[in-house]
């Protein structure tokens, strides 16, 4: 009763205020800018072409596995098997690629596909949490690329031609982005323009609602996930090859880096509410902070906390908390 | 009682004065007094969204009234939350408890107040027994403690709450502690009801208690005096003793015993095409075999008490449960049993009793809670249109006349009657065959009531099918074309309700009884 109460007040509110606020949608590119004319000050080279390229380089593999996570957490669920995976697909593709050329990129994204189903099906037909099933899957496949990959392995030297599609340039801007675009636009055309994908937020908002209006909740949850896959492998592909390598630790770090650049965007934990656009905008706020803090000279010890707290304060300005009355 | 408390100069231990409280596009309570006497059960009558549970939360500072003021033993008094309330006497007992059933009795009785039994700074646990069985005991309840709250029976589940409620303000030092019961008897049996009403009347020597209840009868016989609420106001106020149920249900109800309250002139014979035919249909422990038809542009009512199996006969119908034995057919073709995607892609809708719940995506927009069913029909090229959809959504807001500021509006901020709209506009749109409406103007004010009968008088004409199950026997009578009475989980009768010759409540009521 009382949490109804709340979110009628809370709506009220919004009702009240829209007249004085700025349309939310243009706080997150606000903050954007406001961080990054704090680093301008603080070293004008932030803002040279060199800089922006490298903060985006850096950005497209980690907007590649948020944008999948963002679907794991869409329909109320987490993928936590991103890491384990983004291991196993990169090492996967760097062995494979002497042996099979090219089909190795055709592999890795079926093996995506294929890992992100599994996940999906644990989850909706063995009927565990994914944040179960997802840390069991992840464990597992960390400990395949370390069988797969016991060293770190390198494409050889003839081989790295094929990489070209995403290490080399054209109009002068780095494949790699190119890349990331690519990706951006198949999420967002998934999610916005096919019925299968705007399913999506109708089970992450209420799944009830949607089942009993015949919506095939087990098959949009799995295909959330088929998403997340899909993501981590093309998140693999790009760090493998802008690496020219891989070594079975590749993923670990994006477990948690594709968590925070989902949130950040204020895509909501609870699920059915976010969107590409905010993922965009988290993974590009993540890499500027982390860049930008190398850049103006911040000492590593302090970057992490740093680090920690712009991610609650951009969450504090971009999740609209009065669509979700329990906040957990 | 009653005379003696209002005509000497007794104060009223609570009084309430010009209560107002308005949600987006209903006004809950308006303008509402109420003065709650020590000594005395109040009884609260009114139909569902008269504003009683409104009206109960701001007496337990739950609820911020828009306007008005609240006074206690005369003082005037904000009150902040529920334990504010608790500390000056005033706690509630929910019609669905609020005891975590997990914990012992003991322990959910002094919930947060277990430091009244510290010795040497630890908590003694005797000490807390013994206070237990004491206040448990003067209640005439007579059980073991230790008991945890899920293995307890309901009756005595609510006498722990109210136990606990006069212990609190016994704790606080308050005179008169005034107890609200919302609907306590609903959960209890015949004996268990008795043993509640003599206790309340214990109670009442040294509290003021408010008694809601739906069963008039229980009202008469339990409160001193009787307040009448309706479409948010208190529009009457009676001697207990003396009021007669037949007086308190036309208050309740209003002028609304005016004819065509349910637009029954624009009821139309069915067409003789059966559109639903429920062959054989049983589910253990729910109901027995029955069968029956629905046809093209008919609103059949289903009627029965809590208990007589016609919500799983609903429910098998939408698939969202299996039943054991019989089929459902939908023009002629047999309907894969236990799968609502099934039932929704042949066309059989449901529009739920729990809107909020079940019904609708909250936090998402109207247009896109219109727009569920038929994205596919949205597409050009293979790929949603966005033109596309606001027109859809535009139409049926239109034609459903929902209140919204926008088609991007949050369904959550919505009233219920426009919630109920967006929800009968989604099956509308996605042009289902057959309907199940479970309840579909429960919590709805008077207006959108109407708005909601238009839609479905409507829908009949348009040929849909319709199976109902409504909030008050009048409503069934006044929008079926037919009643199928469900008792102990079988089809015992068929009534017809051609409009010139409706039946009366009392004739159904034979038969559900």
């Amino acid at each position: 009763m009382a949490i109804t109460d709340g979110s009628i007040r809370g709506a009220q509110a919004v009702g009240r205020t829209r007249r004085v606020k700025i349309s939310p949608k243009y706080i997150p590119m606000a903050l954007l800018m406001a961080v990054a004319v704090v680093f301008a000050v603080g070293n004008p080279n932030f803002v040279s072409p060199y800089n922006i390229n490298t903060i985006l380089v850096y950005a497209a593999p980690l907007l590649m596995v948020a944008l999948g996570q963002m679907c794991a957490i869409l329909v109320g669920g987490i993928d936590l098997s991103v890491g384990g995976m983004i291991s196993f697909i990169s090492c996967l593709f760097v062995v494979m690629i002497p042996r099979i050329g090219p089909w190795a990129y055709l592999l890795s994204v079926t093996a995506g596909l294929a890992l992100g189903g599994i996940n999906g099906l644990i989850l909706t037909r063995v009927r565990i949490p994914s944040f179960i099933a997802t840390l069991g899957t992840g464990g597992i496949l960390a400990s395949l690329s370390m069988l797969l990959a016991p060293v770190p392995v390198n494409v050889p030297t003839e081989r790295q031609g094929l990489l070209n599609v995403v290490t080399g340039s054209f109009l002068g801007i780095d494949n790699s982005l190119y890349v990331g675009a690519a990706v951006f636009l198949l999420f967002y055309v998934v999610l916005r323009f096919l019925p299968q994908g705007r399913r999506v937020f109708y089970v992450g908002s209420n799944i009830r609602m949607a089942w009993t209006s015949g919506v095939n909740e087990a098959g949009i949850r799995t295909l959330a996930f088929v998403l997340c896959g899909l993501g981590s492998a093309l998140s693999a592909l790009t760090l493998s090859a802008t690496q020219f390598g891989s070594n079975p630790y590749l993923g670990a770090p994006f477990v948690l880096a594709s968590i925070a650049t989902v949130v950040v965007g204020g895509t909501a934990l609870t699920g059915g509410a976010g969107g590409p656009f905010q993922t965009l905008f988290g993974a590009l706020m993540m890499s500027m902070l982390q860049n930008g803090m190398n850049v103006v000279g911040i000492d590593q010890y302090f970057q992490q906390s740093i680090l920690g707290i712009m991610i609650i304060v951009c969450v504090v300005l971009t999740f609209d908390r009065s669509k979700t009355p329990v906040i957990k | 009682m009653n005379e003696a408390a209002r005509g000497t100069a007794v104060p009223p231990a609570l009084a309430l004065r010009g209560i107002r409280k308005e949600y987006p596009g209903v006004v809950a309570l308006d303008r509402v007094d109420l003065d709650v006497y020590p000594g005395q059960i109040l009884g609260l009558v009114g139909e569902n969204g008269a504003g009683k549970s409104t009206l109960m939360k701001v007496m337990i500072g739950l609820v911020q009234p828009d306007a008005g003021s609240i006074a206690l033993n005369g003082a005037p008094i904000v009150l902040n939350g529920p334990l504010h309330a608790a500390e000056q006497g005033i706690g509630m007992v929910f019609q669905d408890g609020c005891l975590i059933a997990n914990l012992t009795i003991v322990e959910n009785l002094f919930l947060c107040h277990e430091l009244q039994f510290r010795r040497r700074g630890l908590l003694s646990r005797r000490d807390m027994r013994e206070e237990a069985r004491r206040v448990l005991e003067q209640l005439g309840v007579h059980v073991d403690v230790d008991l945890r709250v899920e293995e307890a029976s309901p009756a005595v589940r609510q006498m722990v709450e109210i136990a606990r409620l006069l212990w609190l303000s016994t704790l606080y030092g308050r005179e008169n502690p005034l107890l609200i019961l919302d609907e306590p008897t609903t959960v209890l049996n015949d004996d268990e009801r008795a043993t509640l009403f003599s206790s309340l009347q214990r109670i009442k020597e040294r509290a003021s208690v408010i008694f809601i209840s739906h069963r008039l009868q229980e009202v008469v016989d339990t409160a001193d005096r009787i307040v009448v609420l309706k479409d948010g106001r208190a529009v009457a106020e009676l001697a207990g003793p003396d009021a007669q149920t037949a007086r308190i249900e036309e208050l309740m109800v209003g002028h609304t015993f005016a004819a065509d309250r349910y637009r029954e002139h624009e009821q139309r014979e069915p067409s003789p095409e059966v559109v639903l035919d429920v062959r054989d249909l049983s589910r253990k422990e729910s109901f027995e075999r029955l069968s029956f038809t629905v046809r093209r542009g008919e609103i059949v009512s289903l009627v029965g008490l809590v208990g007589s199996g016609k919500e799983a006969v609903c429910r098998c119908i939408n698939g969202l449960e299996r039943p054991d034995t019989g089929a459902v057919l939908l023009n002629g073709t047999q309907i894969q049993a236990g799968s609502p995607s099934e039932a929704v892609r042949r066309g059989i809708g449901h529009v739920p009793v729990d809107r909020r719940n079940d019904g609708l995506a909250l936090a998402m927009s109207v247009s896109e809670n219109i727009n569920l069913l038929v994205l596919e029909r949205l597409r050009v090229a293979g790929f949603i249109a966005p033109r596309l959809e606001q027109k859809n959504a535009r139409t049926w807001i239109e034609s459903c006349r929902i209140k919204t500021p926008s088609a991007r509006s949050l369904c959550g901020t919505l009233s219920g009657g426009n919630q109920q709209k967006t929800v009968i506009a989604k099956w509308l749109t996605s042009r289902v065959q057959a309907l199940v409406l479970d309840h579909p103007t429960r919590g709805v004010d008077v207006g959108a009531k109407d708005e909601i009968y238009r839609i479905l008088r409507r829908l009949a004409q348009e040929g849909v099918a319709m199976l109902i199950m409504c909030d008050t026997l009048e409503e069934d009578i006044g929008l079926s074309n037919r009643m199928l009475i469900m008792k102990d989980g079988r089809l015992v009768k068929e009534v017809d309700c051609a409009p010139e010759h409706k039946p009366t409540p009392r004739e159904i009521i034979q038969h559900i009884v």
